[in-house]
């Protein structure tokens, strides 16, 4: 009796977590099938065809913008990696005088809405002649981000023990050798997460593109397709092959880094 | 925010033993070295605009010449009624924020009970997480609109009902409301999973002996030990909400109709680079970044549970 109950409510609930399933799959589903559509296939509701994606590369410069996100995210990535976990390096176990109100900075830091400081940011970049560069995109992208990955950073080699650097101090190793032979490969595990989180969040972001890059041919892929639909482009499957391959990037790191991006995403409550 | 800071210090970053004169003088060098690329690119960057943000809100600003006007920007904004109505549509979020609590907390409790296949329900639930707002607010566009899926699927159904969301301020905003609800779903789920497994499994089996039904285990002890988790994930969410919802808004309605959609982070965008009254948007963003202040100084609690 206790046994048929229970394999019932385990079946309603496997039940219940499908039809969540499908609300959440739904949308990446309707992406697929429209994109493979002409426009009067869509109307239609029926059919194949490829239509969608010349309409796409003859509105925008897909493969160009897919370099520019690639170069932008890359480059931006690269940066918040080298400052943060030289910072992390330096506020986890050199210390100096300020240290903790350089950390109190880095966590308030982390709280500023990028809308506040736009405005100035944008006339700062435009003045030293960076925007539509691929530089001035990066720096503004890594300024935001190194706050968050300083913070993670700091925590992660915080937990190596400081026995290991005054081992390497009596051998006769210098400060930049322990980073170099040390805490840079015993960081790689929160390496990896700063780098998979800031990754998707460059490579999804509109604002900052939308601003500092609003040359179409160095655009990345996530502002071109944003500009495409308010530039009431009708076309919806070429709208829906837009959408598709300007996530699948992001998809597949998601995919592959699935674990590094939960752990990221709930550092901040796991003591 | 002293506290942490204190024992921050406190904490000798190396054995004091080994850190007498000439190495310890080497350390601190080393560690003003190390600090250098990160002080240098957050001063220019973001301390600077800060300062910029603040000072340009009390001028006449068009990105070129400014003039100093004092607290004009700030009378007119809260004379403004556009501005009144934009904070409502900011207030009118927050009706989200239960729904993108409890749905997650419940699908967790669920996910939690391990049926057959729930890791690979948990992957499908976390993948928008991993997609822009942009293509969100795409497909949204298309699920809402007149002619669009929602209303294919009461078509479908037989139900009497057309609905036109975006094109009427109130439901715009619902349909803004129901795919930030959609979007965050994942990433709350995956909060409450790892507060779930970090829960003592005799404590359940404790209260099962008691005769508690799995309701009352659920209000009475999953609720009470995942307060650290809800907490969390209410913050992160209301943030969100406030600072991240740009590219949504600019793809599925573009603040509108009339003003129906612009929250406050739009509507510093719009004025700013829209209508070109730098000032005035500075003077917006002063606004949200205090209202994000203040939301923030909640999570300090959390932050300081972690430098314990």
């Amino acid at each position: 009796m206790d046994r048929t109950r229970r394999r019932i409510s385990r079946g309603a609930i496997f039940v219940v977590l499908c039809i969540v399933g499908v609300v959440m799959l739904f949308p990446f589903y309707f992406m697929g099938i429209t994109a493979f559509r002409s426009h009067d296939q869509y109307i239609a509701g029926s059919g194949l065809s490829l239509d969608s994606w010349k309409v796409l590369f003859d509105a925008i410069p897909v493969a160009q913008q897919l370099i520019n996100s690639t170069i932008v995210t890359g480059g931006a990535v690269l940066i918040i990696l080298a400052v943060s976990s030289s910072a992390g390096y330096a506020l986890a176990k050199l210390g100096f005088r300020g240290s903790a109100y350089v950390f109190i900075a880095v966590l308030a830091g982390m709280t500023v809405p990028m809308q506040s400081i736009i405005i100035p940011e944008f006339v700062n970049i435009s003045q030293v002649g960076l925007t539509n560069s691929y530089l001035g995109a990066m720096l503004v992208y890594a300024a935001l981000g190194v706050p968050f990955a300083t913070f993670l950073m700091t925590a992660y080699y915080r937990g190596i023990p400081n026995e290991l650097v005054e081992a390497s101090l009596m051998d006769g190793a210098s400060f930049l050798q322990i980073f170099a032979r040390i805490m840079l490969p015993m960081g790689i595990p929160a390496l990896v997460t700063v780098g998979v989180l800031q990754v998707i969040q460059i490579w999804d972001d509109l604002l900052i593109g939308l601003l500092f890059l609003n040359r179409p041919e160095v655009r990345t892929i996530t502002v071109g397709l944003a500009t495409l639909q308010s530039s009431r482009m009708v076309d919806v499957p070429a709208l829906m092959a837009g959408s598709i391959i300007s996530a699948l990037p992001a998809i597949i790191v998601y995919l592959i880094f699935q674990r590094n991006l939960v752990q990221g995403l709930t550092m901040g409550v796991n003591k | 925010m002293t506290a942490p800071a204190a024992r921050h210090t406190a904490a000798p970053a190396l054995a004091p033993r080994l850190l007498g004169g000439r190495l310890k003088r080497s350390q601190r060098r080393a560690g003003l070295l190390f600090i250098l690329p990160l002080v240098v690119l957050e001063l220019l960057l973001l301390v600077l605009p800060i300062i910029q943000t603040v000072y340009y809100s009390f001028t006449r600003w068009d990105g070129l010449t400014s003039k100093w006007i004092g607290l004009e920007n700030y009378q007119r904004l809260f004379a403004d009624t556009t501005f009144w109505r934009v904070v409502l549509n900011n207030v009118l979020l927050l009706l989200a924020i239960p729904f993108a609590i409890l749905i997650p907390l419940a699908v967790a409790f669920l996910l939690n009970e391990h049926v057959r296949g729930w890791r690979f329900f948990r992957s499908v639930y976390f993948l928008p997480t991993a997609i822009s707002w942009v293509v969100i607010g795409m497909v949204a566009v298309r699920v809402f609109a007149s002619q669009g899926i929602l209303n294919g699927l009461f078509d479908a159904v037989h139900l009497p009902v057309h609905l036109n969301m975006l094109g009427a301020e109130l439901t715009a905003m619902l349909a803004v409301i129901i795919t930030f609800i959609w979007s965050v779903f994942g990433t709350n789920t995956i909060i409450f999973i790892t507060g779930m497994a970090t829960l003592d499994r005799e404590i359940y089996d404790a209260a099962k002996v008691d005769g508690a039904g799995s309701w009352a285990t659920f209000w009475r002890i999953t609720i009470p030990m995942l307060m650290r988790f809800i907490q969390f994930a209410f913050i992160v969410t209301l943030i969100t909400a406030f600072t991240a919802l740009f590219s949504l808004i600019f793809v599925m309605t573009g603040g509108g109709p009339g003003y129906g959609t612009t929250t406050l982070e739009f509507y510093v965008y719009q004025q700013a680079f829209s209508v070109g009254v730098f000032g005035y948007g500075a003077a917006i963003g002063v606004v949200l970044s205090l209202i994000v202040f203040a939301i923030s100084l909640g999570q300090t609690r959390i932050f300081r549970s972690r430098l314990d």
